[in-house]
């Protein structure tokens, strides 16, 4: 019985399958197994999932415990539809060195971008010297 | 958990029978899952309707289908159904238990309380006594039943925890919010503290006007607040009284004693956009003479309203109040009004009329003013209840303003928020035809006959059907 209509709750979600977007943009798979008022979650047989362009890679990770504040959204899985992907299933060596490849060329593509605005006497602020918000 | 009476949540499947609860929603009918009519062979450890009170519309519709499919094919097999819940029964279910769970709610239940939800949870409020009116509405069209939505309810419990939200350290160049268990960081407002440096005064003055409003502002948004939902009392009468007093000296004086200045700080608040907004809302509620006092400040120094407007263009929001409370004018004031509009300021080349002549604002209320001492001399039969000098300074008056509008051009001329229908008749009467045709084509009403029982009406006293005609006339809502 929802107890509070017209507020959101993480009651009704326990003991399901969820998708939880984390701040650091880790995508975590697994069953909610316990909140708290902070909605603090407990993760069981939680895997964590790895997206590479059409591609992904699950790691298993086991029971994860996430701080409240460290979730952007979660979200419910439909068991029937989980299978139902576009997305193809790769081992987790591939995934991972996939992605080491992807954020090669995102480097270099970045290294690229500053020196032509450096040549052109313009300088854009790197991500980790802007302030967190 | 002693201050929490008599909670006892039970099984998460409500009998029909259950009564309501001090906690959670007001249910007539306490079984939400009767809105989905489940079969009566509908296995019971599915608790799928209960919960899905405030779901996305769409989102409903894709979940009442599929349990429409459900239904179909539950007829047939049902290891299907079996699919949708678990592929296999689930061992660590439960983890979580019933008195947990409960516990979470009760905690998160407790920070929604307070004394005053129509303040604290104001949207909810609103959003539920729309549902409500909707759901009477359709009630009452008798399209369908009335399907009482839950409400959120929590018990009312006096909030014995106070804290100090905003600390200030003596020394320190700022204020630290403090956050405890109660609330969170309380954002800090504009207050200025500190040396007042000589450079930033112009910047000073400008946060002290700011922050006047501010205050002023929260103590009109408690008396709106009280009459909103009053009982007639005479204490509440006194106390509202009281208050209105309080804001209305902090907007006439501010920290200052002499007049001048005081009116100075009147036009500085009304110079800032919200400051606009504050005298519009306070207007409504402040007794006769007070507020005839700030119509008459504003009249008197509108030139000066009108340019510092520009960014803004916020002054239309005064008028509807100002409208009201120059119905209330007595005729001298009235006057008092209008010649404050005719004399040449110092240091200007222009007199206010032109200036309020092309602003929308400035001339609908020279309108609004005309139309009130029209209907003022007009409805007075005995043409001694005003003094002959009033007169005589109300006809010149009106003289000199139906000449300075005909001597605009019309491209120049702001468009009026309203024309009042007395206007024309009162040209007529104390104007020449020609003057009478210019004011025609800028004002555009249609053309009034000049005949002589117009003109003759200047020096017999008006008939009572005349004067009904005029008072219908020139009525203003």
């Amino acid at each position: 019985m929802n107890y509070m209509p017209g507020t959101a709750s993480l009651i009704e979600d326990i003991d399901k399958k969820h998708l939880v977007l984390l701040r650091d943009g880790r995508t975590l798979i697994g069953y909610l197994r316990s909140i708290d008022q902070f909605a603090n979650l407990v993760l069981h047989q939680t895997v964590e999932r790895i997206h590479v362009g059409k591609k992904y890679g699950d790691i298993p990770r086991g029971i994860f415990v996430v701080r409240g504040e460290n979730v952007v959204l979660l979200g419910e899985i439909d068991l029937e539809k989980e299978s139902d992907t576009p997305l193809q299933q790769v081992s987790i060596e591939e995934i991972l060195e996939e992605q080491r490849v992807e954020q090669q060329t995102k480097q270099e593509a970045e290294k690229l971008k500053v020196q032509a605005l450096k040549e052109r006497g313009l300088s854009v602020p790197r991500v980790d010297t802007l302030d967190e918000y | 958990m002693d201050y929490l009476s008599p909670i006892s949540f039970r099984s998460t499947y409500p009998s029909a029978s259950s009564p309501a609860r001090h906690f959670g929603p007001q249910l007539p009918s306490p079984d939400p899952s009767l809105f989905y009519s489940p079969p009566a062979s509908w296995p019971p450890r599915f608790s799928l309707p209960s919960h899905q009170t405030q779901l996305h519309p769409q989102h409903q519709r894709i979940l009442q289908k599929q349990r429409q499919e459900q239904q179909s094919s539950h007829k047939h097999q049902s290891p299907r159904v079996g699919k949708l819940w678990s592929q296999k029964p689930d061992p660590y279910a439960g983890l979580m238990n019933q008195r947990e769970k409960d516990w979470v709610i009760k905690v998160q239940m407790v920070q929604l309380q307070s004394e005053n939800p129509e303040l604290d949870d104001y949207y909810y409020q609103e959003y539920y006594q729309k549902l409500e009116r909707k759901q009477a509405d359709e009630e009452l069209f008798g399209r369908r039943g009335r399907l009482e939505s839950p409400k959120l309810v929590t018990p009312y419990i006096q909030k014995t925890e106070d804290y100090e939200s905003v600390v200030r350290i003596e020394g320190s160049l700022g204020q630290v919010a403090v956050s405890t268990c109660f609330g969170p960081r309380r954002a800090i407002d504009a207050v200025s503290h500190g040396s007042q440096e000589q450079d930033s005064a112009i910047y000073n003055q400008k946060l002290q006007v700011l922050y006047r409003i501010e205050k002023m502002f929260l103590q009109l948004l408690k008396l709106e607040e009280n009459q909103k939902g009053m009982l007639a009392k005479s204490y509440f009468y006194e106390l509202q009284r009281k208050q209105l007093e309080k804001i209305y000296q902090e907007l006439r004086t501010g920290d200052q004693d002499n007049s001048e200045e005081a009116a100075n700080g009147f036009l500085q608040v009304l110079s800032v956009r919200k400051g606009k907004v504050l005298v519009a809302r306070l207007l409504l509620l402040l007794p006769r003479d007070q507020a005839v006092h700030l119509v008459l400040s504003i009249t008197s120094h509108l030139p000066f309203l009108i340019r510092r407007d520009t960014a803004d263009q916020a002054l239309h929001m005064l008028f509807k109040p100002m409208g009201k409370c120059i119905n209330l004018l007595a005729f001298s004031e009235l006057l008092q009004g209008l010649q404050g509009l005719m004399v040449l300021q110092p240091g200007s080349q222009e007199r206010p009329i032109t200036v309020v002549l092309q602003n929308q604002f400035g001339i609908s209320l020279l309108y609004t003013l005309l139309s009130h001492g029209e209907q003022l001399v007009s409805l007075n039969c005995s043409l001694t209840q005003h003094s002959s000098s009033d007169l005589a300074a109300w006809t010149d008056m009106v003289v000199l303003i139906a000449w300075e509008i005909s001597h605009m051009s019309t491209a120049s001329l702001a468009e009026p928020l309203v024309v009042p229908s007395n206007l024309p008749s009162l040209f007529c009467r104390y104007v020449d035809k020609q003057i009478v045709q210019q004011l025609e084509a800028r004002m555009d009403y249609a053309p009034v006959a000049t005949d002589l029982t117009y003109l003759g009406k200047l020096s017999c006293p008006p008939t009572y059907q005349s004067v009904r005609a005029e008072v219908e006339e020139g009525k203003i809502h």
